[in-house]
Order: structure tokens, then sequence, then C-alpha cells
């Protein structure tokens, strides 16, 4: 809300800029702003039009003399429909400056001299949407004589210097000129001061036309109306409509202009009727039927069970708090009024707002709470702004539908304590003097203090809020800087992230860039690769379609990245995620959260350069990572690479599921080529490993053994072999056969293709053997060889070569 | 010739050419030659049986002396050939160190992982453990627990992707807060938390939004916590993330679950505060939101209001990764342009 320093000036006295004001106002309460309208408009005064005359070449145009205070009239030339002689209108004079840097000049209109311009309000910096609407399609006219050549802008308003406060959802009680006035007071020490509105007591009457029923005794807790008779509806006072037009709120009449101004003075929104459109003489505020219509201007409103309605009879006046339809309202021909002070549930008008799409200045007060203790107070100020303007004749009692008495709030609190909390040792003194500042009440008790907070500051409930008002109002910027000093505590992150992080740190060590995606993916995404075979997770109300589903996997966002990559020629690409995966088992609506290390190659590995030839990647290459990943798990596991087609957006024939002790940890090989060109992504390898398994399983105990003093003896072993045999096949009966001193066991070749047999393969293994405690001898070494090769030959039918 | 003459001749020839040699080999030959059993020297002291008893000492010591004489010429020149090779050999492998060098990559961790690890090592030096929480959490503990019940209007400041009427994505780290607070066992001494993680709002994605961002929560529970050890302990960090020069300062704010809350600017690290395009002219940019836990949320969790007392602060690291490195759109974080990620290498 803004908040008029010409305004607020009515309440408390102001010395300071705006450009101050906002920056105090921001550190001790609320982020507020300084708005200085109309600082570069010049030249712009009162004209009086002495003559119009029709322009000789133009049918629009018309040639006006205009008084602008100078010694002679000047002529304006003027396309206004609406410009006629003896009007008092806003002249731009020659070299005047208007809003969008528009500057007014002497010339010539279609060969008749025009020295200026007569503007129209949203020519000089009103919105178009917040001027009457009567000169919507023409210039401004003043309603009563003013000085020509005087400057308008007090007039107008065009130059009001505002503090724009941006208002937490607990502080609505500055959403009123006068909660604002005494929290800016509270800020610079300053009380402000109000006058009491009071009505004509000759025009009080116990009129008893009107009857009331709030069927909706919770939601509706204070509920007053006033009846004023015999009025004359018509433009209300200028200093009236550029206060509301300076607050976006576009003038009407002079009764709905009236109820404006109050919601913004009081903070308490107020609704009009005309009674004479009433089809019977009773209100009930009650919850409106499925199907019922609320009547707006430019459409019609479904209403449901759940919005809470002003009827009379079969009427739907309007939703209570929001809006009032078109049924009851009051317009220039209206006689006998009715007005509304009443204070309705917010949760209630929010959703009612919400769902009607009809959120405005009332319902954004309600929602967030009004000062119940002033509904009486605001009622009489509407009445008596309409009485003042419009003359009513008779004037009703406050006839109550309802009304909840205003309790001020009493919060208990200890001095040491709030001091305790701040870190601060303010005097008791000190801070009852700052209590008071905002007007609270405070009674004091060697170290208790009982303070009564008025009802315009409802969001005071507990000590906390007291410390909170104690503290800002002090300053912030005085408090000391100190670090918690209890205990001392072991910082640290989890085992499981320290194990995370480390398998992280064997990624980023070979190469891999580490990226992060979104976590909501698409339909097809979470087909895709549900590779854990899981129920998906689906938002209740997703944004978009891309993001609908938790992922069940982390590949396709790597391959996102690589498509995103390689279509900006980012081609050779290594990168890796460490993310959660969301898998539910069935029956469970809460999903499992498991931790993913995920990665994905493209292109080369080494690219071509001086020195160089490029190299492609491949599985073994991903393996190779994957590998290491695995022996930096630590893990007393023993982990296998079983092939598998099971995935169908995986190579066949070049992918593995990764098993520690026979359970599958993961998986690793190339995207299948129709998944890789439908994504267009080159050639991808991927792989994805369970953290929270490979985590849970045991460590191994390391032992520290020295090295062995005795040198190794090896042996090379080449085999002919049918092509489906697999190496881990051959290398693990290998180890089962090599003996006790079989250390170690490599492949150094494999060849297929010309001078080999047609689905055979030579494969070349290097044995190394190793006595840890004494020399071997040839003896012993080549009795363990025989029997590999033995069992070999049995088991695999191989040829030894 | 007598025999001192001849020696006197051999020695002047001998240097003579072992100065002129120009290869190692020649050098070696000349050793042979006339330094060897069958050389010049060698066969000259044969006639010593000719020379007088008492001349033969003094023969016998030239004889001596031109050999060494001899011997070092040969190795003077050995030396100046040796350097002279070793330096034809450098010449030759120069190379051009200007080439390219054959490429050994590290990866680089994303950037707002550093960031993230980076605030994280700042806490764990003061003691914080680091939780990481549910990234899908019950409405309970991200809203109910934190002082916001249903229909509350702070409801409205975090738009929520729900699974379930209970489930959600979580919309803020603050929903650890209820689950540390019930854990902790406060008998052996305050709780210390951060809680670092992925967050989720129903917005749309734009240079300044993302519906899935991360944020870190701090929390501290103890009986003597005190706003101003609130403003020293994010002081503390803000000059850790941004330099040991920054200020910061609080403005009063709202959130449910904090009471007083406020909101945190650090003095501009652009201009120090004198205004600039970055701080908007302030001096001040806005960093995070923070207050002390409200008594409600203590309760909630079993802990009494009037005995202990919390702090609690939330912060944003795309908000710190984008103003300290000048990020100017939030959805560079998660394209993953590997020229945009590998720009970050070893920053923090």
């Amino acid at each position: 809300m803004k908040i008029s320093v010409n305004w607020l000036k009515e309440y408390i006295p102001v010395t300071h800029t705006v450009e101050e004001m906002a920056n105090k106002i921001s550190l001790t309460g609320i982020e507020s702003s300084p708005v200085e309208l109309g600082t570069e408009l010049t030249g712009l005064v009162v004209g009086h039009v002495t003559s119009v005359k029709p322009h000789p070449d133009s049918d629009h145009l018309k040639v006006c003399m205009v008084d602008i205070g100078e010694d002679e009239d000047v002529q304006i030339v003027c396309g206004a429909p609406n410009v006629a002689a003896d009007q008092y209108v806003i002249v731009a004079t020659h070299g005047a400056h208007l809003p969008d840097g528009v500057r007014i000049k002497r010339g010539k209109l279609r060969g008749q001299e025009s020295n200026g311009m007569i503007c129209g309000l949203d020519e000089v910096g009103v919105p178009a949407k917040y001027m009457p609407e009567e000169f919507e399609n023409g210039i401004y006219v003043f309603d009563e004589p003013q000085k020509p050549g005087t400057a308008v802008y007090d007039l107008l308003g065009l130059k009001d210097k505002m503090v724009d406060i941006d208002i937490t959802p607990n502080r609505a009680d500055t959403l009123g000129m006068r909660g604002a006035a005494w929290e800016i007071g509270a800020t610079y020490d300053e009380k402000p001061n109000f006058k009491k509105p009071e009505l004509n007591a000759d025009k009080i009457k116990d009129l008893n036309e009107v009857d009331v029923e709030v069927e909706e005794k919770s939601l509706v807790p204070d509920y007053l109306l006033r009846e004023l008779k015999d009025v004359k509806v018509g433009k209300s006072p200028l200093w009236m409509q550029r206060r509301l037009w300076n607050q976006g709120i576009r003038p009407v009449n002079s009764v709905i202009d009236a109820a404006n101004y109050v919601m913004i003075e009081y903070g308490q929104p107020i609704q009009a009727y005309d009674l004479d459109k009433l089809v019977e003489k009773k209100l009930v505020i009650k919850k409106a039927q499925d199907g019922d219509k609320l009547k707006l201007a430019d459409e019609d409103k479904v209403l449901n069970h759940n919005d809470l309605i002003i009827a009379s009879g079969e009427d739907i006046l309007g939703v209570a708090g929001i809006v009032n339809g078109t049924v009851a309202q009051v317009d220039e021909n209206s006689k006998n009024i009715l007005l509304e002070a009443g204070v309705f549930d917010g949760a209630s008008v929010r959703k009612t707002a919400q769902r009607h799409d009809l959120r405005d200045d009332a319902s954004n007060r309600f929602e967030k709470g009004v000062d119940n203790g002033i509904v009486s107070e605001a009622l009489v100020r509407a009445t008596q702004l309409v009485d003042e303007i419009s003359g009513a004749k008779e004037i009703s009692k406050e006839i109550v539908g309802n009304y909840t008495e205003a309790k001020p709030t009493v919060i208990e609190g200890s001095v040491s304590h709030i001091n305790h909390l701040m870190g601060l040792e303010l005097s008791t003194d000190e801070m009852v003097g700052i209590l008071d500042r905002l007007g609270f009440s405070v009674k004091v008790d060697g170290d208790k203090i009982t303070v009564t907070i008025p009802t315009r500051r409802w969001d005071m409930a507990i000590e906390a809020d007291l410390v909170e008002e104690v503290n800002r109002i002090y300053g912030y910027e005085n408090l000391p800087n100190t670090l918690p000093a209890g205990m001392e505590t072991r910082g640290g992150y989890s085992q499981k992230r320290e194990f995370s992080n480390k398998l992280r740190d064997v990624l980023l060590g070979e190469g891999m860039d580490e990226v992060i995606n979104f976590s909501l993916l698409s339909k097809k995404e979470v087909d895709d690769f549900n590779t854990l075979n899981t129920e998906y997770t689906k938002l209740l109300h997703p944004m978009t379609e891309d993001h609908e589903y938790l992922r069940n996997s982390l590949i396709p966002g790597l391959v996102r990245n690589i498509a995103y990559n390689q279509a900006r020629n980012n081609n050779d690409l290594s990168i890796f995620e460490q993310a959660r995966i969301f898998a539910r088992p069935k029956g469970q609506t809460r999903p499992n959260e498991i931790e993913y290390l995920s990665g994905a190659i493209s292109g080369n590995v080494i690219s071509d350069s001086w020195n160089t030839k490029s190299q492609k990647i491949d599985f073994y290459y991903l393996k190779g990572i994957v590998d290491e990943v695995l022996s930096f798990t630590n893990a007393d596991a023993k982990f296998e690479y079983e092939a598998t087609a099971d995935y169908a957006n995986m190579h066949p024939g070049q992918t593995a599921k990764i098993l520690a002790n026979g359970q599958v940890v993961g998986l690793i090989g190339k995207l299948h080529p129709k998944y890789q060109k439908d994504h267009n992504v080159d050639e991808t390898f991927v792989f994805e490993l369970n953290i929270d398994a490979l985590f849970e399983l045991n460590e191994k105990s390391i032992k520290s053994q020295s090295a062995p003093k005795y040198p190794s003896v090896s042996r090379d072993l080449a085999i002919l072999v049918k092509s489906d045999v697999e190496n881990a096949q051959i290398i693990s009966d290998i180890y089962e056969n090599g003996g006790k001193y079989l250390n170690n066991v490599t492949i150094f070749d494999v060849y297929e293709g010309k001078n080999i047999k047609t689905n055979y393969k030579s494969l070349a293994y290097h044995l190394e053997f190793l006595n840890p405690n004494d020399t071997l001898t040839d003896e012993e070494v080549e009795k363990a060889f025989s029997l590999v090769k033995d069992s070999l030959v049995e088991k695999f039918n191989v040829e030894i070569r | 010739m007598s025999l001192d003459d001849k020696l006197k001749s051999l020695r002047e020839n001998g240097i003579d050419e072992a100065k002129r040699a120009q290869r190692l080999q020649e050098l070696n030959d000349l050793r042979v030659n006339l330094l060897g059993k069958k050389g010049p020297i060698t066969k000259a002291l044969r006639g010593m049986k000719d020379v007088p008893a008492e001349q033969r000492p003094e023969i016998g010591t030239l004889a001596n002396n031109v050999k060494k004489d001899i011997q070092q010429a040969i190795e003077e020149k050995m030396t100046e050939l040796n350097e002279k090779l070793v330096a034809h050999q450098l010449e030759e492998e120069k190379i051009d160190v200007t080439l390219p060098a054959a490429k050994q990559i590290q990866g680089t961790k994303h950037i707002l992982n550093q960031t993230i690890e980076d605030i994280e090592q700042f806490f764990i030096g003061l003691g914080y453990e680091v939780a990481p929480g549910y990234e899908v959490e019950e409405d309970h503990y991200n809203f109910e627990r934190l002082n916001i019940p249903k229909d509350h209007p702070a409801r409205d400041m975090q738009d929520t992707f729900y699974l379930s009427d209970e489930l959600l994505m979580r919309t803020q780290t603050s929903a650890q807060e209820g689950r540390d607070m019930e854990a902790h066992d406060f008998t052996k001494g305050p709780l210390k938390m951060i809680s670092p993680g992925v967050v989720y709002r129903r917005d749309d994605d734009d240079a300044t939004h993302s519906h899935q961002f991360h944020q870190i929560e701090g929390l501290v529970v103890d009986k003597n916590i005190s706003m101003a050890d609130l403003k020293g302990t994010l002081e503390a960090l803000c000059r850790h993330v941004f330099g040991a020069q920054r200020e910061i300062r609080f403005r009063p704010s709202y959130f449910p679950f904090t009471e007083p809350s406020v909101e945190v600017d650090v003095s501009c690290f652009n201009c120090d505060g004198k205004g600039c395009r970055i701080c908007k002219y302030t001096g001040w940019i806005e960093v995070l939101g923070a207050g002390l836990t409200h008594p409600n949320v203590l309760k909630m969790s079993g802990i009494d209001p009037n005995e202990y007392s919390g702090m609690a602060f939330g912060l944003g690291p795309e908000r710190f990764a984008m103003l300290k490195y000048g990020i100017n759109d939030i959805r560079d974080f998660y394209l993953n342009d590997v020229r945009f990620l590998e720009q970050f290498k070893g920053v923090n």
C-alpha cells in the first residue's frame, strides 16, 4: 500500500524525505520503497476556456481561447469532444513536460496557432483505469472554478510523494492509513493524532426499516449496517477523488467513493447498497447454494455452497467481503443507502476469492485480518462522509447483524527473558519506552511486564512478539555479533554422505563433469528407464507434461544433457550425477528415496591432437571407471558383470547388470541405437549404481601385509575357445584350479576372425604365481599350470595353443 | 738427440695432438699410442741404461711428468669434447614448449554443489551436523510443524506440488527442523544442524524462477540462543562466502516458524556498499531469511520454549552462486552445458 505523505501529515508530523522514510521503515518494520509521482511534470496550469469555435479546416478540432492567468488569453487547438466554453481545465503550456518524455510546444494545427494543449488526466500521469469514467475519452474538467494560471499538481495529486510499503501477511494492520501512521510514528517516536468521527445527532433516528440476519455467525463475527435516507448521490470532492486515484481506485460516485476512502483510511472495507433495489428490506448472510449466480458488470459468477453471500430475498447482492454484484449497486439515482461494515472469516474469503478469481482490495484485507475494534467507528466515518458530501435527511442507528466484543490482547513477559532472547541488556525503562512508542500500555512488576496490546495489532500474541517489537524498534543494527556459546558439538557429514562424496570424487578424478538435473520427468522418460520396475509417483497437479512424474532413474536426465551439448557441438562428453531416484513399492503411497550415482559418456576419450590419435569411448573404458568406483566402496563383496538384454532402451549385446554378492546394484552398457537416434545423441554409454545398496555392504577389514620379498613366476596361456564362453568363466576356472600360489590372472589378448575357425575365439592369459614365504620352484609352478590347462580342456573344450 | 730432448719432444707432440683431436676416439687412440706399454715413452725409457746413474732420477721424474702432462692434456680435451657432445644433444632435443599438453582431465564439480559444500564446510567447522532430509515430505513436517496450519495465508507464498493430501514435494528444507528436533537428545548438548537439499515449488521456469532449486536450512537449539548469536553466525558466514570485509544487516520480516523473523542483507561485495547495479544502488544485497525459532515450533517438538530457544536460517545456493559469479539466469544451472560447468573448475 502506498502511504501518501500529504495524507500522513494529518496524523503525524513528517519532516523527512520519502527516501529516508522508506529506508528507515524498511530497517525497523516493513519493506518500503519511495514513490514520487510526476517528477517530470512541468508547465501544467489551470486554464479557463473563454470561447470555443470550430476549426475552419477540421471536423473534430476546435479552436479555444483559454485564460491561463496571463495578460491575454491564449489560443489552443483542442480535439477533445467534451471541450466547451467556461470549463476549468488542465493546460500544458508552451514548453511543458508531460510523462514519457512528451514535450509541448507552440505550433500550428491545420493552420491554426496552438499555444499548448488542454489535457486529459491520463495525459498528465493518472492511469486511465483509475480516472473517473466521464473523462475517459476527453479532457479533464474541474468541477469547481479554479484560479487560472495556478499549478494543477496539488489540486490533482500529480506530484504526490508516497512510501510504498510491501507488507508481510502478519502486518495487515498497516493496510490502512491510520495503522500505517502508528507504525511510521513508532519509528520516529511520534504518536499519531486521530479525529474521532461524529454524526449529526439530529439526523439519527430509530428507523427500523431494515432487518438483518447472519446465519453463519462463526464466519461473520461482526456485521453492522447504517441506513441513510434521501441522499443526493453525486461526485465526490476533488480531495477525495485524487487520494483515491493515487491509491489505484477509480472514483465512481459520492457514496462508493466514501466507502472506498474509509477502507484506505481505516483498513476496514465498507460496502454500500441501494436500499430501494432490495426485493426485501432484509439482508441475510448465508452460504450460497450450488449454482447460485452473482451478477457482475461483465459476467455472472456461478457460486458454490462454500461461498458466503449477502442476499436479499432471492437476490444475491454480493459475495461477503469480496465483491458486490450489480443488483443493488448505488448509482446517481439512488436515494436511500445502506452502508455495511463487517468482519468476514479470512480463510473463507481467501478460498472464495481464489475460486472465483476475484481477489481485490477488500478480500485482501479480510484474508489477512482486520481490526475488529474499529468496525463500528469505520462505519460511523463512512456514514459521516456520505452525509457530509451527499446530505442525508435521516440516519439510522447502528443495525447489528452480529457483534463480537473486541478485547485487547494481554501479553506477559519478562524483561530478562526478552533481553536474553535478543542478546541485549536493555533497562526496564528502555523497554517500556519502546513499547509505549508502539501505543502498547505496560504494567511493570519487578522483572515481569504485562503488556496490553490494542486491537489494531492483532498479530501480537506471545512474548516472542514483544521480542520482535522491542528489537526492531531498538534497532537490529545495535545488536552485537556473537556466536552460540553452548557445549561443544562435533560437526560433520553422515557416514552415508561421506561414502557418496568419496565415490563422487572418484568420478571427478576420472575426468567426469558433475551435472544436476530436474527430479520431475515426463511420462515417456519414466517409461524409458524403469530399470527398477517400480510403480510411478505422479504429481497431483503438474504444471507441464515435461515435469509430471518423479524420476525413477538418472539416465533420462543425462541423455538430455548429452543431446543438449551435442546439439551445440560439445561432442566429447563425460558427465555424472549423484542424486535421488524415487521408487514406489506397490501399495505404498510414499516412494522410497534412493541415492544413485549415474554417468554417461559419449564421443572420444582423447581427441585428435598434434601428437595423439583420438580414442573413441567404448564399453570397457566406462567399465574401467565403474570398477574404480567399486574398488573405492571398500566393500567386502564380490562384484560381477552379468550380460543382460532386459532393458528395452539398452543395447542387448553391450549391457550388463552389476552384481554385488549376486544382488543387482546397477547397470552398465550402451544405449540402444534406436534410442540414441530418437534422442539425437551419438554413441553413448551409461551406468548407474545404487549408492544406498553399496553403502549397506560390509566394509572390508584391511590388515596391512608387507610387500612380498620373493619374486613371482609367470606363465602365459593361449587358448582357442567357443565364442560364447565369457572371459569371466575362464578366469574363475583358472583361479579355481591354479592352486594357492596363483596370485593374479590377466587377459592380454582377444582375437576373433582371420585364421581362427568360425564361432571360436583366441584368448591369451598371463598367470602370475607367487609364494610370499619362499622362492617358487619350476616344478611347483608347472604342476599348478597343468591343472589349470586340464580343467579348461575338460570344462570348456578349449584347444591349448 | 738426448733422451731428455726426446722426452720433451714427445711431450710437445703429444699435447699438440691431444689439442687437435676432434673426436673422443682419437683421444683414446692417442692415450694408447703414446702412453701404452708399446708407446714411444716406454720405448724411450729403454735407453735409460745409457744414461749416467746420477742423472737417472732426474730423467725418471721428467718421464713421469711428461706422461702426466700428456694425460692431462688428453683429459682436458676429453672433457671439452664431452661438453660439446652434451651441448649438441641438448640442442637436438629442444622442443616447442608452447605446443599443447597431453590432456589430463579432472572433472568439475557442479557449481551449486561447490557452493553448498563450501557453506557446509564453514558450518562443520562451527560444530554443525549435516542432515539431508526427505525430498518427498509429509504436509505435517513441511507445514504444520512449522506453524503453518492448513488455510494459513503463508501457504500461498509457496505453491506446492502435492502427491496426495498428506504428501508433497518439500517446498523448504525447513521441513527437516521438526524431524531433527524430535530426534535430538538434548541431554547430550545443543542441536546444531544444517540441512542442504533440493526443494520444489509450483513455479514457471524463467530467468529467476525454477520449479526445482536448492536450499540450506540451519537450526541451532540450546538454552541460550539469541538474535545476537544469529547475527554473529550469519555475518561470519557472509564473510566466509563473500569476503572478509562484509557486513550484514537485519530487516524485520515474517515467517510463520520464526519470531522475530528477519531478512538478511549483506553489504555489496561489488561496490563495497557504495551503490552499484548489482545492489540496485542500495549498497546492500538480500541473501537469506532467518529468525528465532517460533515457540510453537519448539513446543510441537516437545521442547520447552521457556527453557530453550532456537535460531534458524534458510539460504539459497542458487542465489549465492548467482551473486558471487554474476550468473544471470537460474536455468543455466540445470541445462548442464559443459562449457558453463567447466568454467567453475576449482573455484571453491
